[in-house]
């Protein structure tokens, strides 16, 4: 039986999902610098508290915030 | 008499048919491939799948090395975490070049569900 996720969770996944998609919308050869970059910022708070619910909304919101500013077309590479 | 109306309007029809509409080959040819990418055989759609996954083992070489079958699981089988899994989506729909909402794609949970979907989604190809 597979294990249910919760809302919170489902919206994590839905970031990161968006985030993945704008890594490939962008230069072949820059997606990988993009995909690490994704990868750092989630391990960051990988030990994160699955109860820790305010701190995981508000990195949410950071994280759109920073998906919508990193998906404009101008922004082409990443360090 | 019948039989012979219909031997003559069989050769005379496709012939007359391509002249009626005017620009006959291409338009059909180009046709038919339309219909056949919207009805991906699902042996096509499950080896490219498959290809997919076997060139997504930065985290773990050892996928490589796996036999993967329509009920292999991604988690399960396959080691991947939920994050693993949604990346290695994103990756199939861009093989396919279609974009599997959320709401599906957080119930995909083993390759031959993945190949399902695909198989009945009219724009993959």
């Amino acid at each position: 039986m597979p294990k249910r996720l919760s809302g919170l969770q489902k919206e994590v996944l839905h970031l990161y999902r968006a985030s993945i998609r704008t890594a490939y919308s962008k230069p072949k050869k820059n997606q990988i610098n993009f995909v690490n970059y994704i990868h750092e910022e989630f391990d960051k708070y990988k030990n994160l508290p699955r109860k820790d619910f305010t701190t995981i909304e508000h990195l949410l919101r950071v994280g759109n915030k920073k998906v919508a500013t990193f998906s404009h077309p101008e922004v082409t590479n990443i360090h | 008499m019948f039989r012979s109306v219909c031997r003559i309007s069989s050769r005379i029809a496709p012939s007359a048919y391509r002249t009626m509409m005017g620009r006959p080959v291409i338009a059909n040819t180009i046709l038919a491939q339309r219909f056949y990418s919207a009805n991906l055989s699902k042996d096509q759609v499950s080896q490219r799948v498959i290809d997919v996954i076997k060139a997504f083992d930065k985290n773990s070489p050892t996928i490589a090395n796996k036999q993967i079958s329509s009920d292999t699981q991604f988690h399960k089988d396959l080691g991947l975490d939920s994050l693993d899994t949604v990346e290695l989506l994103v990756a199939i729909e861009e093989e396919f070049d279609i974009e599997i909402p959320d709401k599906v794609a957080d119930d995909l949970r083993s390759v031959g569900e993945t190949v399902d979907y695909i198989a009945s989604n009219p724009d993959a190809n």
